[in-house]
């Protein structure tokens, strides 16, 4: 019993030590990489793969959240005589919290799973092996495009889910609920600040070198067969979910400290 | 330059290898000289493939050290490690051919590391002549998964001699092909020997291919080597062992215990 703690244990920092050397040399060699323009096919790859085949199921995520935000929010607020305020409401939501996380949630699904599968399909058939043999780094070959990638577009893809969002939330709103148009952009617009908007956009760098990172990880070190890398997603989904609630965490906690300090409030418009 | 055919192009000494508990290379010294073929047999699974990865350093002794010509390679980074691999063609034994790109890019994936490819037309050039080798000259826009098994193998050649080294590790070249391409491989390594004074290590179970090629045959056996000398000096060792293994006959242990277990379970 206390044996099998001690051995779990061991493994845990054993793993955090190794993933801890992985994320050094990654960010070391993709810092790297980006100063050397012979790498920017492969980065550019990687941005179609990653980031153009994400766009539209992005796109909807961000619609459907402001739409159910507009929807909810409006019995609530309109009991008050509140209503108008509602674009205040859902906008700040879904740029700072919503769209951030839920968009690094849907490409932990959608591209952490299919980075895991294919680096781990390519280390158990020896691919990645045969990289090395061939005197190339496979983290420079391999992961440096892919987490550059995952991380420039991350925040791409958040503005598109915070523009759906916005519009999703304006259609219920305003269209469907007859709220006063005028209205419901002016609170808006007073209300969410250049710092909110910039704050869900660092997140999404992050969020974008985690998924990527951690993708990576479990690829490079998945274990044999079929079963091996079915295995490795589902890791590697689980620890990215965990990491992008993390980050989150750590970001508010961090951004209201130096909001409370620092920032003169600036609104938008 | 005499004192460089002197030493040793590979050298392993004193090499431990272990997987968790699992003792695989049980110290192993071996000087692998210049522009010979040295083959390594031995049963399935006990640590060919291992000792030949150590050889080039994509697997990392537990004991012992490498060396290339006088550089050590066991404990360098990957970085370090890439100009020494320039010299090297490794033949995975499953091929590991990259599945996303064409037989074409295969080939030109070391090269294409090495330099910026300005002439394009010669590389086309070299990469026909590479196919032409292993007789796959037009599969050039085929993409691995639309070869055959022995196809890939012979691809993984190509693109394992794409460069010229001067170090060729073939882990089982023979393996899955038929009679008569076995013994093409087997005249290509001998070619690449005579013409280009290659220095070859050739895992194999293929014994004709063996004593055909090989200036010297190396038989690994429980992590150790047991016999070690030219195809004259296998073929008569003393070893039984040795001898089961090279003639393919079973010994009375494994006959036994193959009578004992039924083929049908009786009811
Ligand atoms: N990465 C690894 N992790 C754990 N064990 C390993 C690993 N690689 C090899 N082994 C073990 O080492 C032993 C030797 O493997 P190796 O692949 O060298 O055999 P081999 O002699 O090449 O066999 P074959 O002729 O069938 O290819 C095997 O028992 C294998 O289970
Ligand atoms: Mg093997």
């Amino acid at each position: 019993m206390i044996e099998s703690i001690g051995r779990n244990t061991i493994g845990l920092i054993n793993g955090v030590g190794m993933f801890g050397r992985f994320s050094a040399r990654t960010v070391a060699t993709s810092c790297a990489s980006l100063l050397q323009p012979k790498t920017y096919p492969l980065i550019w790859l990687q941005m179609y793969n990653i980031g153009v085949k994400s766009v539209g199921v992005v796109m909807v995520t961000g619609a459907f959240v402001g739409m159910i935000l507009a929807i909810q929010g409006y019995d609530q607020l309109h009991s008050m005589g509140l209503e108008e305020r509602m674009g205040l409401l859902i906008n700040i939501s879904v740029v700072k919290e919503l769209g951030p996380v839920l968009v690094a949630v849907m490409l932990a699904g959608r591209v952490g799973g299919a980075l895991t599968a294919e680096l781990g399909t390519m280390n158990v058939t020896e691919q990645i092996a045969a990289v090395e043999s061939m005197g190339t780094d496979p983290v420079k070959y391999l992961v440096a495009p892919r987490v550059i990638a995952c991380l420039l577009l991350t925040p791409v893809l958040i503005v598109y889910a915070d523009m759906l969002g916005i519009l999703g939330g304006y259609f219920e709103g305003v269209i469907q609920h007859k709220i006063n148009s005028a209205a419901y952009w002016n609170y808006s617009a007073h209300g969410v600040e250049l710092w909110d908007i910039g704050v869900g956009l660092t997140k999404g760098f992050f969020f974008g070198a985690a998924i990527a990172t951690i993708g990576c990880y479990k690829g490079f070190n998945c274990k044999e067969g079929a079963q091996g890398v079915g295995q490795a997603c589902t890791e590697a989904f689980v620890a990215s979910f965990i990491a992008i609630l993390a980050i989150n965490y750590t970001f508010v906690v961090v951004a209201k400290a130096i909001y409370d300090t620092f920032w003169i409030g600036e609104s938008l418009l | 330059m005499e004192s460089d055919n002197n030493i040793p192009v590979i050298s392993v000494k004193e090499l431990v290898k272990r997987f968790g508990s699992r003792l695989v290379l049980d110290g192993i010294s071996i000087d692998i000289e210049k522009g010979k073929t040295t083959a390594i047999i031995g049963p399935s699974g006990c640590g060919k493939t291992v000792l030949m990865k150590h050889m080039i350093a994509l697997e990392r002794p537990t004991s012992g050290s490498v060396y290339f010509k006088d550089h050590r390679i066991d404990n360098l980074s990957q970085k370090q490690l890439a100009g020494i691999r320039a010299n090297y063609g490794f033949l995975f034994q499953g091929g590991a051919l990259f599945d996303s790109l064409t037989v074409f890019e295969n080939i030109i994936f070391p090269i294409r590391q090495r330099r910026k490819i300005k002439n394009f037309k010669e590389i086309e050039e070299l990469v026909k002549s590479k196919l032409a080798l292993v007789g796959l000259d037009g599969f050039q826009t085929q993409y691995p998964a639309n070869l055959s098994g022995g196809q890939k193998k012979r691809v993984a050649l190509a693109r394992a001699i794409a460069l010229d080294p001067k170090v060729i590790l073939y882990d089982e070249p023979t393996t899955g092909l038929d009679p008569l391409r076995s013994d093409i491989i087997n005249e290509l390594i001998l070619k690449l020997q005579r013409e280009l004074s290659v220095t070859s290590i050739v895992v194999t179970h293929d014994m004709n291919s063996a004593f055909k090629i090989a200036d010297r045959i190396l038989m690994l056996h429980e992590g150790k080597i047991i016999a070690d000398g030219d195809a004259d000096y296998i073929r008569s060792h003393p070893d039984s062992i040795v001898q089961q293994f090279i003639k393919g006959t079973v010994g009375e242990a494994e006959l036994a215990a193959l009578r004992q277990a039924g083929t049908r379970t009786r009811t």
